[in-house]
């Protein structure tokens, strides 16, 4: 797991206190970890944390849907 | 009566509903400052939320309630909402009106929905909202 994919999931840890752990194919957003109004300060911090630009009108829902995804989106795909 | 309605048409009116917390509002405001709301409130909405002391806290809750209210009316999978192409003024009369455009109006009008109305409501802590569509007969969308 990537430093930036522990800071996300850290972040998810900390406003979902009743979990404690985050299991990479768990689908957020089935599981209301993230909402509408969370998404737009997750894409804050997605960008904080990978560097880049998101443009939130063509972002794909299922790159954002599990920790896997996102790490294979947002972090992994920076090392390539 | 089918126990699943088709998502649209004449006859269906998909309701919209949401609920906004001011303590989860009031916090993004105090972590980010108003310029995080720029990502999901035009200029204009902002404005209307705008009092002589700053932004009114419950009003953003209830632009913000009013937009994801209207988004669920669209019924639409896998797609976040379009929080800048859905834009709820306040009107003349102090009732908002909702304005689609961009991709919201094109997500509408593959279900026929030509018009969204809303109402919003608030109190001490929690701004809710709720939407209904107005659906027309399709006429086939001009692309």
């Amino acid at each position: 797991m990537t430093d930036g994919l522990d800071q996300v999931k850290a972040w998810i840890v900390k406003r979902h206190p009743d979990r404690d752990d985050i299991a990479p194919d768990l689908d957020l957003i089935e599981n209301r970890l993230i909402d509408s109004l969370s998404f737009v300060e997750f894409v804050f911090l997605l960008e904080q944390v990978s560097g880049r630009s998101i443009d939130m009108d063509t972002l794909e829902v299922d790159s954002i849907r599990t920790l896997e995804a996102i790490d294979r989106t947002f972090f992994k795909a920076r090392v390539s | 009566m089918p126990a699943h309605p088709a998502p649209s048409g004449p006859g269906w009116a998909n309701l919209g509903m949401d609920i906004v917390s001011v303590k989860r509002v009031r916090r993004l405001l105090d972590d980010y400052g108003e310029g995080f709301f720029e990502r999901m409130l035009t200029p204009g909405e902002i404005a209307d939320c705008r009092t002589s002391t700053g932004l009114d806290v419950l009003s953003l809750c209830g632009r913000i309630a009013a937009k994801e209210a209207a988004f669920k009316t669209l019924r639409v999978r896998d797609r976040f909402l379009p929080w800048l192409d859905i834009v709820v003024r306040r009107s003349d009369g102090g009732w908002p009106l909702v304005h689609l455009r961009g991709g919201a109006r094109h997500m509408a009008a593959a279900s026929g929905i030509t018009e969204i109305t809303v109402s919003i409501s608030h109190d001490v802590d929690y701004a809710v909202a709720v939407a209904a569509p107005i659906i027309t007969e399709s006429k086939g969308e001009t692309p």
